[in-house]
């Protein structure tokens, strides 16, 4: 009988069983403590758990088995919290899914989804074989992929940036009005990038003639139109963004820094050594999740800024399922396409996730 | 691991069979005795002023003469919106029992079983079908021989106009263009010798944005008169002799050789392309362009001409003649008639529910339900001039005339009982004189004026089946990249683009739409 | 040294690298200001622009305030749907935060407990139709078959759970030390006790924030108030506004407009102020919960 300590590992399952699957290999090297064997399994001792202390578990005489019946028992206050939510997820999240073979359907609305007809891939083969597939996908990961790179890290230099500053009105303004242009609507903020960017007489335009320049047709030249998307957005959802960031750099605790400045760190180390680690679960949280809808672009913001001149640059898989699908009475295809986004989504996030969790970050499960 | 993953699934797959009962369709209720309930989703008249209130007098009425409880549903102002949430309404077989809806959607709620044919109703309510329905409006609804919904008369016919600056043309000493060569000479002096005198270089010749819907391809009816005069208006070709898409015409390129010239010269405004209605409407209230087409009441009437009148108190447009090409042809563009279609969905039927919406559209086109739903009651919300005009003069509450903002709550339904009739038509478009300028005008007349120049007949052509998502793409993609210099406009590269047009889908498309106008009888002589 | 505020009292002189580095944060926090002040400016102005000036930007921008016209705002209160519309947004808002809040919170807590069997499987189970979304149909069908449709709540209870805002929550729960909870444990405190007496107190400024995405998604939720609310007294802002914003046709088959001589442009950009003031009066409150160190005391305590 060996007595060890449990570790808080990422998959919460207790080192030193006798799975296979918990080589030392996998183990996230910042949370590894000790390297020992029982029963001549590698595994990982956490000394310094401080669940462990408390709890002490005495493995090695329990099977899998008992060990799991015991922690479930031990959780069932835990699984009565859950059961409302639980439920809630498999009527409005699980039966629309549970619906969602429309997909695999010709769907007629007198028959029912179960009563209608099974015609297997028709609708993905119609969307895979559609004249602008590959441009579609392309100009989605383009928007999508532009956007994380672009506005995410804009949006946490911003919250950092409101967190470091000293002048406190300053701080205060820029966090008040960042946050407002998120209730603008896109049909205003074409008003907006109309007055800016007309080749008429848009004020930038303005400008460029002024310094001699031919104007430029921002809003349907196809060079220019990506950079409007992905600006217009950083614009308006920037300070959104930098909300939940801001949450978190409100959880660090001071007495980091006070050590820090003690250690004689300058304000760019603490920045990098402090606070990015400290908020990194948190950034990491948000890109796997904004990786699981990567094909979505923001239908609202192309559908309102794109017209016939771009559409090379700006049709996206969701402005393309309006005007094929919804208009036009195809709800199995649109069903479809949206189980396809689905795939392409699930793959990512367990593909980061796996990724995350070699790296040693927090991950998503 | 396998096994949990098999225990995860077999949960989930057991808990979706337990709320399989939730798929069951909740038993109707159905009262015996009380009033039949009508839910009716209508196009509200002017959506943003807010529905009839809940103590509209109609309500009552309806309920007391006709034993009809009236359940209104006002649908979103944007078409697109009322689509969706009329084709997700069909998608769960929970349709209300009477609604308006675009041919489009119609069609398919048709072939999906979920709207009922109307050919029995029409003689059911004489009076109604007298001003409301003829030939064409019976047709317009008709689909493998039935007709499946009521097409009201929609909007006016020939209700645009080309519009010119009268007083820029004056300033210039320039006569009003009549032929493609004169007008491209308007548009340059409009556009470089400062018509309006005040020094800034801030004008331009002509005045568009793009105007699509699925029966109107690019680059949409604003420049309609300039193809137009190419002899290419409209997205078919309703002629017996040369039916077909326009652009598959060899003059289709020489019209576009003309619209390039224009983009090219500046002498169009550069933010055409830019443009949505709004912005278009407000730049020709601050003297952008001199030459536009516009829709009569969108020019004319009191609001809208007065903040042109207030910036430019001797500024004027006139209705011109549509230019000539070089082949001698005129056009503003195709006309068809306008309809707002209501249909009757088969659950109403079912229900037996098709005479009591028969007596309610034939008691609404009855003189109590036309004024009550057109202008309102009589002394509150309206008071009869000489002629027996509705008018909102003499009024003891004037917040209440049918015109104001909380009159126009109680005349959402109007366009279900309007039939463009005279009456109408000097009621919402009376005679003002304008603010600034002191000048007489009246939407009607500039509306006879425009009716009154040359336009394409197209009856039906709203009808013809429409290109696929893609097939449309490519169509206004290629036009609009021909036009803005991203593909270079030749003979050759156009060739080469009808033809991969054609091979995409386009030559189908068009051999099913003149298949489709021959068998209804669509094409003109 | 006075520079050195706020974290501590440990005297440090700061160096050069410190000096850019405040400088380069206060130029950024700065830039950006104009940045987003100049649009939101002009959009502002915009709404009390009299008629004479729309489509005149940069004249309009520099109007005084004197000058200036309140048409707009006038037209929209006077709006016979305005109040209605308002009162319930305001419903669905409360009822909706209150039951996001009252799902979300105990999910994302029993998630973020570490030691819970079948925990992966929990995650997937929550984060599986977050990617798959299949879209409007089946959710409506669902809506409509269990008698929800034209109700308020169907605005809401569909979407009373964000994933998306249950996993920012549980990564916020799992920095909660685990002390303390242990020790509650250990003290014989049940699982409900924990989340209402540890972690409820110490996660106010999230609970706060995703408090506030969901209001907003609620108060500017357009698209299923269109779809599943009939009846025209049920209608909230969103559609409203919706309404206003796309009536592009406005005035083209009415002798009058709804909204008397206010220009359309301004009534637009009005409408949107209105309608966010709600939203933008409610982030002041919820930064006060965003001071720093929020976990300081309770941990070492």
């Amino acid at each position: 009988m060996q007595v060890f300590q449990k570790a808080i590992c990422a998959d919460e399952r207790v080192w030193g069983n006798t799975s296979a699957s918990h080589s030392l290999k996998q183990c996230p090297s910042a949370l590894c403590g000790k390297v020992g064997k029982v029963q001549e399994t590698p595994c990982i001792i956490l000394p310094s758990c401080p669940y462990a202390e408390s709890v002490r578990l005495q493995m090695a005489e329990r099977t899998a088995k008992q060990q799991l019946l015991r922690d479930i028992k031990r959780h069932k206050s835990v699984y009565a919290l859950l059961a409302i939510p639980l439920i809630y997820y498999i009527i409005f999240k699980y039966v629309p899914i549970f619906n969602g073979q429309i997909a695999f359907k010709d769907y007629m609305a007198l028959d029912g989804v179960l009563g209608s007809q099974w015609i297997g891939f028709e609708h993905f083969r119609t969307f895979v074989n559609s004249y602008y597939f590959v441009e579609l996908l392309r100009n989605t990961l383009m928007y999508s992929l532009g956007k994380l790179v672009f506005s995410l890290p804009l949006a946490i230099i911003l919250a950092i940036a409101i967190y470091e500053s000293n002048r406190p009105i300053l701080r205060k303004t820029v966090q008040t009005l960042a946050y407002l242009p998120h209730f603008l609507s896109w049909v205003i903020m074409y008003g907006i990038l109309l007055a800016l960017l007309a080749p008429g007489d848009g004020i930038v335009n303005d400008v460029i003639k002024l310094f001699g320049g031919k104007p430029i047709d921002f809003l349907t030249n196809t060079d220019a139109f990506p950079w409007i998307v992905i600006l217009s957005d950083a614009w308006k959802e920037m300070g959104w963004s930098a909300i939940i960031f801001i949450a978190a750099l409100m959880g660090i605790d001071p007495s980091l820094f006070e050590a820090a400045l003690v250690e004689g760190a300058n304000s760019w180390q603490r920045v990098r050594y402090i606070t990015l680690p400290s908020i990194r679960p948190v950034i990491v949280i948000v890109v796997l999740l904004r990786l699981g809808t990567i094909l979505d672009a923001g239908f609202n913001q192309i559908f309102m800024l794109y017209s016939t001149p771009v559409y090379s640059v700006a049709d996206i898989i969701d402005t393309w399922v309006y005007r094929q699908g919804l208009l036009e009475f195809q709800f199995g295809l649109a069903t479809a396409v949206g189980l396809f986004k689905g795939v392409i989504g699930m793959f990512l996030i367990l593909g980061s996730n796996r990724l995350v969790k070699r790296f040693g970050g927090s991950s998503l499960y | 691991m396998k096994k949990q993953y098999f225990v995860c699934i077999a949960l989930i797959a057991l808990l979706s069979f337990v709320s399989l009962p939730l798929f069951s369709q909740g038993s109707k209720d159905s009262a015996v005795d009380g009033p039949v309930s009508i839910d009716l989703w209508y196009g509200a008249a002017v959506t943003e002023a807010g529905p009839p209130p809940a103590d509209w007098v109609g309500f009552d009425i309806i309920k007391e003469k006709l034993n009809i409880d009236l359940k209104l549903t006002t649908l979103p102002s944007n078409e697109s919106d009322q689509d969706v949430k009329i084709q997700a309404a069909a998608a769960a077989n929970n349709l209300p029992d009477l609604f308006m809806v675009r041919r489009d959607v119609l069609a398919r709620l048709v072939s999906q079983g979920l709207v009922a044919p109307v050919d029995d109703l029409y003689e059911k309510m004489p009076t109604r079908t007298a001003t409301h329905y003829n030939e064409v409006s019976r047709n317009h609804t008709k689909f493998n021989g039935k007709s499946y919904g009521l097409a009201d008369p929609g909007s006016i016919v020939k209700n645009e106009g080309l519009l010119i600056r009268k007083d820029w043309l004056d300033n210039l000493g320039l006569s009003i263009p009549t032929t493609t060569d004169e007008l491209l000479d308007v548009m340059r002096a409009f556009t470089f010798d400062d018509p309006d005198g005040n020094g800034k270089n801030d004008t331009y010749g002509y005045g568009a944005f793009q105007e699509v819907n699925n029966y109107e391809a690019w680059p949409g009816r604003r420049l309609e008169p300039i193809l137009g005069a190419f002899g290419v208006e409209g997205t078919w070709d309703m002629t017996v002799a040369n039916a077909g898409l326009t652009i598959l015409k060899p003059e289709f390129y020489d019209a576009m050789v003309y619209l390039k010239k224009m983009v090219d010269e500046g002498i169009i405004d550069p933010n055409w392309l830019a443009y949505k209605k709004d912005d278009f409407r407000a730049a020709w209230k601050q003297g952008r362009f001199g030459i536009m087409r516009e829709q009569n009441a969108a020019f004319a009437a009191q609001s809208n001409y007065a903040p042109f009148d207030k910036n430019f108190p001797n500024g004027e447009w006139v209705v011109m003649d549509p230019i000539k090409g070089p082949k001698g042809h005129a056009s503003i563009g195709p006309y068809t008639a306008g309809f707002r279609i209501y249909a009757i969905s088969a659950k109403a039927v079912e229900e037996g529910k098709k005479e009591k919406i028969a007596e309610l559209l034939e008691w609404m086109a009855s003189d109590e339900g036309y004024y009550l739903l057109g202008w309102g009651v009589e002394g509150v919300n309206y008071t009869k001039d000489a002629n027996g005009i509705p008018v909102a003069d003499g009024l003891p509450d004037p917040d209440l005339a049918f015109s104001g903002p909380v009159g126009q709550t109680v005349t959402q339904l109007r366009n279900m009982v309007f039939y463009n009739g005279d009456i109408e038509l000097y009621a919402r478009y009376p005679k003002y004189i304008t603010a600034t300028s002191k000048k007489e005008m009246s939407a009607l007349d500039v509306l006879r004026t425009m009716q009154s120049k040359q336009w394409t007949p197209a009856i039906g052509s709203d009808m013809l089946p429409i290109p696929s998502a893609d097939l449309k793409r490519f169509y206004e993609q290629g036009l609009s990249e021909f036009i803005t210099g991203k593909r270079t406009l030749n003979r050759t590269n156009w060739n080469t683009w009808i033809a991969e047009f054609k091979k995409l889908g386009g030559q189908d498309w068009n051999d099913k739409g003149v298949a489709f106008a021959k068998e209804n009888n669509l094409l003109n002589e | 040294m006075k520079k050195r505020r706020r974290f501590t009292s440990v005297a440090v002189k700061p160096t050069a690298a410190d000096h850019s580095f405040n400088f380069l944060v206060d130029l950024f926090l700065g830039l950006l200001l104009l940045i987003i002040a100049i649009p939101l400016w002009s959009t502002i102005t915009l709404s009390f622009r009299p008629n004479d000036y729309i489509g005149n930007n940069l004249e309009g921008m520099f109007l005084l305030p004197w000058n200036w016209s309140t048409s707009a705002y006038e037209a929209l209160l006077g709006n016979a749907g305005f109040l209605l519309a308002f009162g319930n947004s305001v419903k669905i808002l409360i009822g909706g935060v209150a039951s996001a809040l009252l799902l979300t919170i105990p999910l994302a807590y029993v998630l973020s407990i570490p030691t819970l069997p079948g925990r992966r499987y929990l995650n997937l189970f929550v984060i599986v139709p977050y990617v798959f979304n299949v879209g409007m149909i089946p959710t409506y069908l669902l809506v409509t078959n269990i008698g929800l449709i034209d109700t308020l709540p169907a605005v809401y209870i569909p979407v009373a759970i964000s994933t998306y805002n249950c996993l920012i929550m549980r990564s916020f729960f799992e920095g909660i030390p685990n002390e303390l909870k242990e020790s509650a444990r250990i003290d014989g405190a049940s699982e409900i006790q924990i989340l209402l007496r540890i972690i409820l107190p110490l996660s106010k400024a999230i609970i706060m924030t995703i408090g506030l995405f969901y209001g907003v998604s609620f108060w500017n939720n357009f698209f299923h108030a269109m779809l599943y609310l009939n009846s025209n007294a049920l209608q909230p802002l969103p559609i409203l506004l919706r309404n206003i914003l796309m009536a592009s046709g406005m005035n083209e088959y009415v002798e009058v407009s709804a909204f008397g001589d206010a220009p359309i442009a301004a009534i637009k950009a009005a409408s949107v102020f209105m309608s966010a003031i709600p939203m933008v009066a409610a982030y002041p409150f919820i930064q006060k919960y965003f001071t720093k160190g929020t976990l300081l005391g309770s941990v070492k305590g």
